[in-house]
């Protein structure tokens, strides 16, 4: 590694899986070796701190820091299991007006001279927060569901995203059913392809795991587990350091029979 | 001191577009025109992933090139750089610049205003005269002109042609799928069946109604006859 890289993971839409890709792409970077740290910039209803397990362990956030009453040490919260990954909270619940875009930049600066990777948890929306978080960002992955109003707003994003001048922005296509998208009742992933006109950075598969593992605190990446979504992080964060390897094909996850792959063929696209 | 540094950085290292050569082929020939040293290296068009730019990386380094950023057309290039930990910057041959005016995606020939690049959601583009996009407009932005709207690309936002009230006034794209259509002070919701693939369309007022057909250039005379031997075929 020989420059730190700064991403935002960033989506416009709230509820489709901003948090919960940065806290499995820490780990999994963490885990393959690459010095990461989680910045959590949705710190007005921040919950990064809890799908990692860390909620009591924070002590100071980025604002502490920038007002020099702690070091930068001391507010980095290490992972209990993973010590390649930190997490540090942007800023206090309690205290929203404080951050401003320079402010942002001053910590990610701080942050770049210590980890290969600081992924930024932006919050939902496009107003303050996420021009605050954009500001700090060099890339960014977009994350959408294959939903008409998800990609609506990650569309938007990723216009804003290109006017800053963050590049390169990648999509991330979260919570596929395979055999809704067979039987054409979902977006397919080239209609999201489409109109977002990315490259696809990965395709995670819809998972109770998830669920599981966000109430417990523990990413799914955290103990190798076998399940598909575990899987797909883990190949994102293969992806985003440069490793080929091939997308999930959702046609042959899911358990399509040739009467559902004639329909496919035979029917025009639902969007 | 500084300035001498700074020229020491613009040192570029051009790669011929992509179909012209191999870079293989190519490479042992540039220190005659190029002394070794660190230089930022021009891919234009070329499609690298990580595993050529390794290997293209390796070449430079054994022809005594240090890299210092890599500028790149395609994305997936960048992508590959990014991951590899150059500083890279994308320069897209089409930019995609946004709405505010007078952005360097954006220019005016006469009365016509181009827009190079996707409009995206929440993007508004207007034209005093005719607007020509050469991209898509993506559902949720939207195109406003006085004169025509052209689109080399898919419209799938809304368009709004003749703003000023002027009913000759025709929306034409390579694909025809918008979410609403205004002509004039005529509105008009976008067909619910899709379009034909291969076919430009065009929405124009007919009749008193916004109508859709094949495509017309705009230097053939709009004769019915002509539309009719369109459709016909």
């Amino acid at each position: 590694m020989t420059i730190s890289r700064t991403i935002l993971i960033c989506s416009g839409k709230g509820g489709v899986g901003k948090t919960t890709l940065t806290a499995n792409l820490g780990i999994a970077l963490a885990r393959q070796g690459a010095r990461t740290v989680v910045l959590d910039a949705d710190f007005g209803l921040r919950n990064l701190d809890l799908l990692l397990g860390l909620e009591n362990r924070i002590v100071y956030t980025a604002q502490e820091v920038l007002a020099e009453t702690c070091r930068l040490d001391q507010a980095l919260v290490k992972h209990k299991q993973e010590s390649n990954l930190a997490l540090l909270p942007a800023g206090n619940p309690r205290m929203l007006e404080w951050l401003k875009p320079e402010d942002m930049q001053a910590i990610v600066s701080m942050l770049s001279e210590r980890f290969d990777y600081v992924l930024i948890d932006c919050p939902a929306g496009i107003e303050d927060g996420f021009k605050n978080a954009a500001a700090a960002a060099k890339e960014a992955i977009v994350i959408t569901t294959p939903e008409v109003s998800a990609v609506r707003d990650a569309d938007r994003v990723i216009g804003l995203l290109n006017t800053r001048g963050v590049a390169p922005v990648q999509l991330v296509l979260n919570r596929v059913r395979p055999r809704m998208m067979a039987n054409q009742e979902m977006l397919a992933v080239d209609d999201v392809t489409d109109i977002l006109a990315l490259p696809l950075l990965g395709l995670v598969l819809e998972d109770e795991q998830v669920i599981v593992s966000t109430n417990r605190g523990e990413p799914l990446t955290l103990n190798g587990s076998a399940s598909p979504a575990a899987k797909a992080y883990t190949h994102i964060a293969r992806r985003l350091q440069g490793e080929d390897v091939p997308l999930m094909d959702p046609a042959r996850e899911g358990r399509t029979g040739l009467r559902a792959k004639v329909r496919r063929l035979m029917q025009t696209k639902i969007f | 001191m500084n300035a001498a540094s700074r020229a020491r950085a613009r040192r570029v290292l051009i790669l011929p577009p992509q179909r012209s050569c191999d870079w293989r082929q190519w490479l042992p020939d540039q220190r005659e025109f190029l002394a070794a040293g660190s230089v930022d290296l021009h891919l234009g068009d070329w499609s690298m992933g990580c595993r050529e730019l390794t290997e293209l990386m390796d070449a430079l380094a054994r022809e005594g090139y240090t890299v210092q950023q890599v500028i790149t057309h395609c994305a997936t290039t960048q992508i590959g750089a990014a991951a590899l930990g150059f500083p890279s910057s994308h320069r897209p041959i089409q930019e995609s610049g946004k709405d505010n005016g007078d952005t360097d995606s954006t220019d005016r020939r006469g009365d016509l205003r181009i827009h190079r690049g996707t409009l995206r959601a929440g993007d508004q583009f207007n034209s005093e005269g005719h607007a020509l996009i050469i991209g898509d407009v993506n559902p949720g932005a939207s195109v406003t002109a006085k004169g025509d709207v052209y689109v080399w690309g898919r419209l799938r936002g809304r368009a709004h042609a003749g703003a000023a009230g002027s009913p000759s006034a025709r929306i034409i794209a390579l694909q025809l799928r918008p979410l609403q259509l205004r002509i004039a002070d005529l509105v008009a919701r976008g067909p619910e069946e899709p379009p034909w693939p291969g076919q430009a369309e065009q929405a124009c007022i007919r009749d008193g109604d916004i109508a859709i057909e094949p495509a017309q250039p705009p230097f053939l005379d709009d004769q019915t006859n002509q539309r009719k031997s369109f459709s016909a075929g």
